[in-house]
């Protein structure tokens, strides 16, 4: 086990390797900036770049990138109130008040340095876990594999819209995912399904332009529609000023940064729930550590805490996000669903042989994360003056930059025209379910785990006939799955019963 | 907008799912089984959307995602929306006459120019940037084939 955790620092360090990660750091490190362009985007954008990369190259320009991405999105929440990534909201309520106070240095440094410890905390997470987790993964068959996808696309289905409608909108994108998975030759009769005698529908559709349609061209038709800059006008005067002492704050406040990193993972670890939800719970947390009523209510006017804790929770789900993907094949988020693609063009089936024979490529993303981070924050540190300039960057002519990669990007799935099609179909599909309040997470998830719980399906019913559904493990993830489902209506009807009775 | 992009969407979805399963229950059962478990009950979500949508019921659920910005006026985002796309398509038609190289510096140079309004000196030099950058990562680095349009 150490061996294999030096042999992933080493694998890392070579000098291939860490190219690409100094690559995808830069890469991560602009896109965070920016507001129109997300990480899940990117992570898109740069996936079909990976084919002609070794495993641990490929994974550590992909991590080396999305590691960051959190990190530098929060100097946008910070300087301009406007969150650079949907993940990094959280920050601007204590880190933007700050900063109108004439403290963005210091509120940048905590955030930095909070968003270090949390990547670290994070990336140890998911290094303990290795040990922890592979028995329990050895100990799963394909009936249980496959109850872990439905229980996967219930947890994204049902949190990751409010109100039952929302929960049914978000089954139905995860239900369409599955079934545009199915397009193809089928694997167990030979069957084409839905191909019309199209040729290229014969391999069926594939991940990357899917990925780039459904989000980047959303994203750029709110951009141009805007017609604005990403942001307004720099604050003037030195960022540097008071960094030192945001550094200082997260030290002092030390084991609020450790609780909220441990929330951080703790969510990255369950399915469905992501970054969007640990930076409030973060949150909520740091304003539950104040001890006064007057404490209390200087969260949201500019409290370092209030910075810390979402600062360091946002990075720490990396970590935690990429256990139950690495040894389950089961993405907890959009980002890790496009990773997750990563593995399969690669060459990697995630799974057991990812804490066995592929152990060193699973230590070598915690070295990347680790190191990512650490590499991002120095650097942060170095140019605070100068990131801030890059969000004036006028929409005009970052829309067609972007064009023109998305179409490359796309193109380069099969090199066929075919996918250009594809890409721009699925992106009239994203925007329809952005214009209408869809939520785009379980359709990625649907068609990441279309074709795993397919084939786990077929073996289980093949092998075991109904039988595989009175397996206990199979009985516990049926009934986790209602529960899932179940839970949110409740608690949205207690809420609701709850306020009815405030007002009566 | 908002529930009439809904309602397009889970008809859309319903049409599909419909037609996905009377497809699959001409195959043999190994080929059908997945199609058939997932299509029916995504058929019964999507007829449930649908029939919400047309009941017209406030629609207050919020996903936890991206949201389009609302504080322009309908009228000119639907026109700036429309004009993207047009750009978008008219891109990959000449990618499809002109091939990838030649097509890539004429539409960063047309959409400075025509839409940006950008002067003629910035937009020659920025598409020329663009273009190297194109050349050297993707042609000369990466090696990625990129075949000639219909045209040339």
């Amino acid at each position: 086990m150490i061996e294999a955790f030096l042999e992933g620092l080493l694998l890392v360090l070579q000098w291939k390797a860490f190219a690409f990660m100094l690559l995808g750091i830069v890469l991560g490190f602009w896109v965070g900036l920016l507001p129109g362009l997300g990480g899940t985007t990117t992570l898109a954008l740069m996936l079909p770049f990976i084919y002609a990369m070794q495993p641990i190259e490929g994974f550590a320009f992909l991590l080396g990138m999305h590691a960051v991405v959190a990190t530098t999105g929060d100097i946008t929440s910070v300087l301009f109130g406007v969150p650079g990534e949907g993940t990094t909201a959280a920050t601007i309520l204590d880190g933007h008040a700050m900063a109108k106070k004439g403290e963005a240095g210091r509120a940048l440094g905590a955030v930095l340095a909070s968003s270090l410890v949390g990547a670290l905390v994070g990336a140890l997470a998911l290094a303990l876990a290795v040990p922890v987790v592979r028995p329990l993964v050895l100990s799963f068959g394909s009936p249980e594999l496959f109850m872990i996808a439905i229980v996967g696309l219930a947890f994204i289905a049902s949190l990751s819209a409010q109100g039952a409608r929302g929960m049914m909108r978000g089954f139905l994108a995860g239900g369409l995912g599955l079934m545009v998975a199915t397009i193809g030759q089928d694997p167990q009769a030979g069957v084409a399904r839905y191909t019309f005698d199209v040729l290229y529908l014969w391999n069926g559709i594939d991940l990357v332009p899917v990925l780039i349609g459904i989000f980047a061209i959303p994203e750029i038709v709110d951009l141009a529609v805007r017609g604005t800059s990403i942001a307004g006008e720099l604050p003037k005067g030195s960022l540097n000023k008071g960094a030192f002492e945001g550094v200082k704050d997260t030290f002092r406040h030390f084991w609020l940064t450790i609780r909220c990193s441990l929330i951080g993972t703790f969510i990255g670890i369950m399915p469905g729930l992501g970054g969007a939800v640990s930076q409030w719970m973060a949150y909520g947390h740091a304003a539950q550590s104040a001890r006064t009523d007057e404490e209390r209510r200087g969260f949201g006017q500019g409290d370092v805490r209030g910075v810390l804790g979402p600062g360091a929770a946002n990075n720490s789900k990396e970590g935690g996000a990429l256990i139950p993907t690495v040894a389950f094949g089961v993405p907890g988020s959009s980002s890790m669903a496009i990773l997750l693609g990563g593995f399969f063009v690669l060459g990697l089936v995630p799974g057991p042989d990812m804490l066995t024979k592929h152990l060193t490529v699973t230590f070598s993303m915690v070295w990347t994360i680790v190191l990512a981070n650490v590499i991002t924050v120095l650097a942060c540190f170095l140019l605070l003056n100068h990131l801030a300039k890059l969000t004036t960057v006028r929409g005009q002519l970052l829309i067609p930059v972007i064009v023109v990669l998305i179409f490359i990007g796309a193109y380069t799935g099969n090199n066929h025209y075919g996918d250009i099609i594809v890409m721009l179909v699925f992106g009239a599909v994203g925007w329809l379910m952005v214009v209408g309040g869809w939520p785009r997470a379980p359709f990625v998830l649907g068609l990441v785990l279309g074709k795993i719980a397919e084939n786990y399906l077929y073996i289980s019913v093949a092998r075991y006939e109904a039988a595989w559904l009175m397996r206990p493990i199979v009985l516990v993830l049926i009934a986790l799955a209602v529960a899932v489902i179940c839970y949110p209506l409740i608690q949205s009807r207690r809420s609701r019963a709850r306020a009815a009775a405030r007002h009566a | 907008m908002h529930n009439k992009a809904s309602l397009a969407l889970s008809a859309a979805i319903m049409a599909c799912s419909g037609f996905a399963v009377y497809a699959a229950s001409s195959w043999p059962w190994k080929a059908a089984l997945f199609p058939i478990a997932i299509g029916i009950p995504v058929f019964c979500l999507a007829a449930a959307e649908v029939v919400w949508s047309l009941a017209g019921s406030a629609d207050t659920e919020r996903a936890m995602d991206f949201a389009m910005s609302d504080d322009v006026p309908a009228p000119i985002a639907t026109r700036r929306t429309a004009l993207t796309v047009a750009w978008m398509v008219g891109f990959f038609a000449a990618i499809a006459l002109i091939g990838f190289p030649y097509a890539v510096p004429l539409f960063v140079f047309l959409y400075l120019r025509l839409q940006g309004r950008e002067g003629w000196i910035f937009s020659v030099l920025f598409s020329a940037a663009v273009w190297l950058f194109f050349h050297l990562v993707f042609d000369r680095l990466l090696h990625l084939p990129f075949p000639a349009g219909w045209l040339f």
